[in-house]
């Protein structure tokens, strides 16, 4: 078949770059080898965070005496949990489908190998597209440690089909994923230990947030072990040094989470003379590959990892496909990690911005001033920070940790995006009382 | 009292000179003696002092104008104080003077000021406006800031001119500007392109440029020096025939001399003034290459007056000795090491930068071994002087032997010159090295 537009890959990049090609009158083809949502809907965001929800509903209920709630006979049923998490991917999934067939967009079933020309095989036919759109996302990376092979040892993908509780979780990597199931799993009191390798959890974020952030899920009941090396995977306990000895931990379950490598084989990339490495293929950033009318998105070409970012960088492709001049600012991108509290942020910490020769001004205030995250959130502690440019006023970085403050960091983006200043920002009201109102109250204490 | 600032001569020679950047604003207070602006003559550049203490009242020009000497620049004097009498004359619109608030972020342009006016639509090509009064100053500026033609905006003002209000109407159809890139393009005087990186094409600051920048490159303007030097080298170029003719003269000699200097406790002398004296010296025999071809006349020197060439962080400068016909070997030494210390520090006199009858250039101890030098025209002759060489000599004996040898590039004007006498200069002065240096 010959269409305008084809995609592989039916995750958050995909599905919606189809949507918006065939909203544009574009024919459109879909290939997915798997299911429609990619990893965001079925092994990803969405499960993840269904299941986050259960296990801070189990934990409210349990910590609710100082708002003079208090339960008997408190259970957690993982299996009703994760029936509850099968129930929304399987209605998201359908929401994906109808979408589909509503744009008359071509959705097939198999796995996609490129031909030169333009040319993409599937399941043995042949079709032709004059753009075509790889998005085929990315895996979890398998690091190189002895007896990661045993069944107890699982990867993100695997930790969200097991129905039953561990005793002892060790999760490997102290990065988002793995504070993320750390956080889920300390929650409905499974005893957890995080081993990181670097000296802080999270090294992407702003060093004072990632510590707080450690700080509260250590309150929860996380084990936090740092700057530490994985040695072995035992059948019931994991070896690690932590650069002076080696030490031992039980557990009956290992999540290994140390990062994601994209989808780049199996392709037919190479036969393209298609720019990538293991890393990723290199795409502008308007999402153009070296090969006209070849065009990436989201985690394959290794920039982001986020779902929202690939469904941006593929609506990025599409306005320049159908002729409408758009690009890529990741400089704006907000970042989340779904614990509680969650983070949230958008542009540059300050020192990233130093590194980058720009002079700034940063205020810093914590949750505890606002009426509504203290009354809402007694026991957790919060920050707000902001970077702002010298000179300009310009804001150029928000980065919170407290709540559910990733309801609001788009608020922080709007601003970036129209790159906002100082001046502009005070004028701008929140309502009272709300968290958000920490937004306004951060620029009252830059310096 | 309104006291006028006007533009200072700078030596006999100069007519004007470039106001090339105003360290004051209008409402600033100085004392007599506070630097006022930068300007530049020539080929050299001072400092432009108030010469009354006071308010700045008025700046009559903008960065960057040809300022003709003793013409009024500023009036200083106290609040209220009239400052048109001393406007001079083709500065009636003063547009320095007219905006005082001009460095400040102007405000957006409001809706009100605009809706309900006879605005004429922009239209897509150049429009023919006639003189420069087809634009107001102040429309002119604001287009520039905002990277418009304005010569391309059809004007609703008298007879057609473009004011302001057009070029705000022309604006509002564009991209809007983020707040920080609209505060940073009037700051600092960049341009906004059509289209921005930002949402649905706003322009954000890092989408600004310096006025005709160039991707991946930095742009700066040309004015000043290298102004001077572009207009003098292409006008060099296209206005004369010029051949180069290329030797050399062994070093033995004058090398001998150094070291006798040395020894009898004389002042140092470098290769450059030997050459420059053994110029002086040959071109007293062979004058047709100590003038200026001027067209339908040459002027042939009686003294040679010899320009250098300095290489200086402003740009090259040649510097000339007056009279080095009349001096010893010793004297242009000292007058070079003079004029070239004054060249680099920047306080060379404008009348020592013109005058030359003939030029020497020397690239050598940056290890040219030869170059072409390019004619400072209407003089007819340059020579340029490369590096050391090493070149095998046949010795009286019929051996072979080593010696250093300096190349000689000399370029004329072979209008004003022919190569034979072009060629006989060379040997006089080959010669006068190789044998008398320095005598």
């Amino acid at each position: 078949m010959k269409y305008d537009f084809a995609v592989i890959g039916a995750g958050p990049a995909g599905y919606v770059a189809a949507k918006k090609a065939a909203g544009a009158g574009l024919k459109t083809l879909l290939v997915e080898k798997k299911k429609l949502g990619g990893v965001c809907l079925n092994e990803g965001c969405v499960p993840s965070k269904t299941l986050l929800q259960a296990a801070k509903t189990y934990h409210h209920a349990k910590h609710g005496s100082v708002f003079g709630v208090t339960v008997e006979g408190l259970n957690f049923d993982f299996p009703k949990a994760h029936s509850h998490k099968n129930g929304v991917m399987d209605k998201m999934r359908a929401g994906i489908a109808g979408l589909m067939k509503k744009y008359k967009i071509d959705v097939v079933d198999g796995e996609a190998i490129l031909k030169p020309n333009r040319k993409i095989e599937v399941n043995g036919e042949e079709h032709e597209a004059d753009n075509i759109l790889i998005c085929t996302g990315s895996s979890p990376a398998v690091p190189p440690i002895p007896g990661i092979e045993q069944e107890h040892v699982v990867d993100s993908t695997g930790i969200l089909e097991r129905e039953s509780l561990p005793h002892r979780l060790i999760v490997v990597g102290g990065g988002v994923i793995g504070c993320e199931f750390a956080c889920m799993f300390a929650s409905v009191d499974v005893p957890v230990t995080v081993l990181e390798a670097m000296p802080e959890i999270c090294p992407n974020l702003d060093g004072e947030i990632a510590g707080t952030l450690r700080k509260e899920l250590a309150k929860k009941g996380v084990d936090f072990q740092l700057g530490c090396k994985v040695e072995e995977i035992g059948a019931n306990s994991v070896q690690y040094s932590d650069g002076k000895e080696s030490r031992e931990i039980e557990g009956d379950l290992v999540l290994v989470a140390t990062g994601r490598r994209p989808n780049v084989t199996n392709l037919g990339l190479e036969d393209l003379g298609l720019e990538f490495t293991p890393h990723g293929i290199k795409v502008d950033d308007r999402g153009a590959t070296n090969v006209p009318g070849i065009w990436a998105a989201g985690d394959v070409t290794g920039q982001a990892w986020l779902a929202h970012a690939a469904s941006r960088m593929g609506e990025v492709v599409v306005n320049n496909i159908s002729g409408q001049t758009d690009q890529i600012r990741h400089d704006t991108m907000p970042a989340v990690v779904y614990t509680s509290p969650e983070v949230a942020v958008v542009g540059l910490t300050k020192e990233e911005a130093e590194e980058r020769g720009i002079k700034t001004r940063t205020g810093r205030i914590p949750m505890a001033i606002n009426a509504r995250y203290i009354a809402e959130n007694p026991e957790e502690a919060g920050l707000c920070k902001v970077v702002l440019e010298d000179g300009t006023n310009r804001l150029l970085g928000v980065h919170m940790v407290g709540g559910a403050c990733s309801e609001m960091i788009f608020g922080a983006t709007a601003m970036m995006e129209t790159e906002l200043r100082e001046e502009e920002i005070e004028e701008i009201v929140f309502p009272h009382p709300t968290t958000s109102e920490i937004m306004k109250d951060v620029f009252m204490a830059v310096r | 009292m309104a006291t006028p600032i006007i533009m200072p001569r700078q030596g006999q020679s100069v007519e004007s000179c470039i106001l090339t950047e105003w360290k004051v604003s209008v409402g600033d207070t100085v004392a007599e003696g506070d630097v006022l602006a930068v300007i530049e003559t020539d080929k050299a550049s001072f400092d432009l002092e108030s010469t009354a203490a006071g308010k700045i009242l008025a700046l009559f020009w903008e960065a960057d104008d040809d300022v003709p000497v003793l013409a009024n620049v500023a009036v200083v004097g106290e609040d209220g104080e009239d400052t048109d009498t001393f406007r001079p004359e083709g500065q009636a619109s003063a547009p320095v003077a007219a905006e005082p608030e001009s460095s400040a972020p102007a405000p957006a342009p409001a809706v009100s000021q605009v809706s309900g006016e006879p605005v004429a639509a922009p239209v897509a090509g150049p429009v023919s406006i006639g003189a420069s009064s087809g634009v107001s100053p102040r429309a002119r500026k604001l287009a520039m800031k905002h990277g418009l033609d304005p010569e391309t905006i059809q004007g609703s003002g008298p007879e057609g001119r473009v004011i302001e209000r057009d070029i705000e109407a022309t604006l509002e159809g564009r991209p809007r500007l983020s707040a920080t890139a609209r505060s940073r393009s009037l700051s600092e005087d960049l341009e906004a392109p059509v289209r921005g990186s930002g949402l649905a094409g706003m322009i954000l600051s890092k989408d600004l440029k310096v006025p005709g920048s160039v991707e991946g490159a930095e742009i700066s303007p040309v004015k000043g020096i290298r102004k001077v030097i572009a207009e003098r080298m292409i006008e060099s170029l296209q206005s004369t025939a010029q051949l180069t003719l290329h030797t050399s003269f062994e070093l033995t000699q004058a090398q001998a001399y150094r070291a006798q200097r040395l020894e009898a406790g004389q002042s140092k002398v470098s290769l450059n003034d030997i050459i420059a004296h053994g110029i002086v010296k040959a071109l007293q025999n062979h004058p047709e290459l100590n003038a200026h071809f001027l067209g339908n006349r040459i002027a042939t020197f009686e003294k040679v007056h010899l320009g250098v060439a300095v290489d200086t962080e402003r740009g090259l400068l040649v510097p000339v000795i007056k009279n080095a016909s009349d001096l010893s070997i010793e004297q242009i030494s000292a007058e070079v090491k003079k004029l070239a210390g004054a060249c680099r520090e920047g306080s060379i006199s404008p009348d020592n930068l013109s005058g030359g009858s003939f030029t020497l250039t020397n690239l050598g101890m940056l290890g040219v071994e030869n170059f072409t030098p390019v004619l400072n025209a209407p003089e007819v002759a340059i020579l340029g002087v490369g590096g050391i060489a090493l070149k095998p000599k046949r010795t009286e004996s019929g051996a072979i032997e080593y010696v250093d040898t300096l190349p000689l590039s000399l370029t004329i004007d072979h209008q004003g010159v022919d190569g034979a006498p072009a060629a006989r200069f060379l040997q006089t002065l080959v010669e006068n090295l190789e044998e008398n240096p320095g005598i």
